[in-house]
């Protein structure tokens, strides 16, 4: 498969309303005014308190974030005389706001609501501590603006080692997958696998909204895996840390022998440790990726069969020769 | 390798559901070369039920096929015949 030349998505802007779809329930958040304005874009996965902008220096105001209200703000605002207080809001709201954040429950003035609804700025409000609002926001856009892309396989949490299966339509994937399942392991995805690589360092697979662990068993049909097996055996994302690309047995390629080198391939900028293996009747795939993810794990604590292996017998020959 | 890209306009009333999908997929594993259909800015492989169902492509989708390979000529061809007769439904 051709990793490099993935197509690759990414979010430019995302809407108020994702933020509060996703985050309702965790930020406890109520929309107290603006609400005309949910679909208004957020540009930068970072927050910004517009405390300078609220004393009236707007130069450099991030105004393309989301902002955040704590205390210091609110407080600040109350110690304003009304006329003052329009008078900044004014100039502040002359600047494209996505969203002011409020945390704490705090009751913001009647005149900043107004200026909100005027204006269709949302407003929402959380009964979380400011840290707490900022570190979770800022999180939930950092996933939001990751970048993304989809590939034709299919991901299987093999004991806790997310497998990414890749191969030539008709290799066996999903039958591979099947029998993992049947085995005691957990589908994330067949067919369709989303990627998204989250910091830069981890790259995790999710299942499509719309197929989810729907199957297609040539020769059988359309199956409900979590109808089948229970929602024991299926999950909706998971980390990968083990690609493995299926192929028909070509006897003149060299498969890895030994294990001592070992083969990486970068998606979306992840370094992924990568297996070739060579599929032919007789072969029992899922148990070879089962050893496979037992291997890895094994190497992940730090101990390398192959290497261990090699080490017992340098040492057995350099004794020969004293 | 020879490439041919085109759009193609899904013209069956109900879309591309099961049945579509599963002649579309049957038509192009018949050839040896890669098709891809890029739609609402997603990718997928034509030799996938599963990926043609996530399109969930409507009456009127303008799907955008390329086909890499030796026969793409003679896939493309097949391709635009099934979505022009509407994958045989009325």
């Amino acid at each position: 498969m051709d990793t490099q030349n993935l197509p690759v998505n990414r979010k430019k802007s995302i809407a108020v309303a994702r933020l509060l779809d996703r985050m309702t329930q965790e930020l406890d958040i109520e929309v107290l005014a603006g609400f005309q304005g949910i679909g208004r874009p957020v540009y930068a996965a970072d927050v910004n308190r517009p405390g300078l902008a609220l004393s009236g220096y707007l130069e450099y105001f991030a105004n393309d974030r989301i902002q955040i209200l704590g205390n210091t703000e609110i407080h600040f605002m109350e110690r304003l005389n009304p006329a003052q207080l329009i008078r900044r809001l004014t100039s502040m709201f002359s600047f494209e706001i996505p969203a002011f954040v409020l945390s704490r429950n705090l009751a913001p003035q009647n005149a900043f609501l107004d200026m909100c609804n005027r204006s269709g700025v949302p407003v929402l409000r959380s009964s979380m501590s400011t840290d707490e609002v900022i570190t979770r926001i800022i999180l939930f856009l950092n996933e939001e603006f990751s970048p993304e892309t989809v590939v034709h396989g299919t991901a299987v949490d093999c004991f806790g080692v997310g497998c990414l299966i890749i191969g030539s339509p008709g290799i066996g994937k999903s039958e591979t997958a099947l029998e993992l399942v049947e085995r005691g392991h957990r589908l994330v995805a067949d067919d369709v696998v989303a990627l998204k690589c989250i910091r830069g360092e981890r790259l995790y697979a999710e299942s499509n909204p719309i197929v989810e662990h729907f199957m297609e068993i040539r020769g059988v049909g359309i199956i409900d895996l979590k109808a089948i097996y229970g929602v024991g055996r299926v999950r909706n994302t998971k980390r990968i840390g083990l690609i493995v690309e299926l192929e028909e047995w070509r006897p003149e390629a060299n498969y890895d022998r030994t294990g001592l080198a070992e083969e990486f391939v970068d998606i979306l900028g992840v370094k992924i440790p990568y297996l070739r293996i060579p599929v032919r009747p007789g072969r029992n795939i899922a148990i070879i990726i089962e050893v496979a993810a037992l291997t890895h794990r094994l190497k992940e604590l730090g101990i390398n069969p192959a290497q261990r292996l090699n080490e017992r017998i340098i040492s057995l020959t350099r004794e020969q020769r004293s | 390798m020879p490439e041919v890209v085109k759009e193609l306009v899904v013209v069956n009333p109900l879309g591309i559901h099961a049945r579509p999908a599963a002649a579309l997929v049957q038509c192009v594993l018949k050839f040896e070369c890669d098709v891809y259909i890029s739609f609402n800015g997603s990718r997928i492989n034509a030799k996938s039920i599963m990926g043609l169902l996530t399109l969930a492509a409507t009456r009127g989708s303008r799907l955008k096929f390329t086909c890499t390979g030796r026969d793409a000529e003679a896939a493309m061809k097949a391709v635009e015949d099934l979505l022009a007769a509407g994958f045989g439904e009325t």
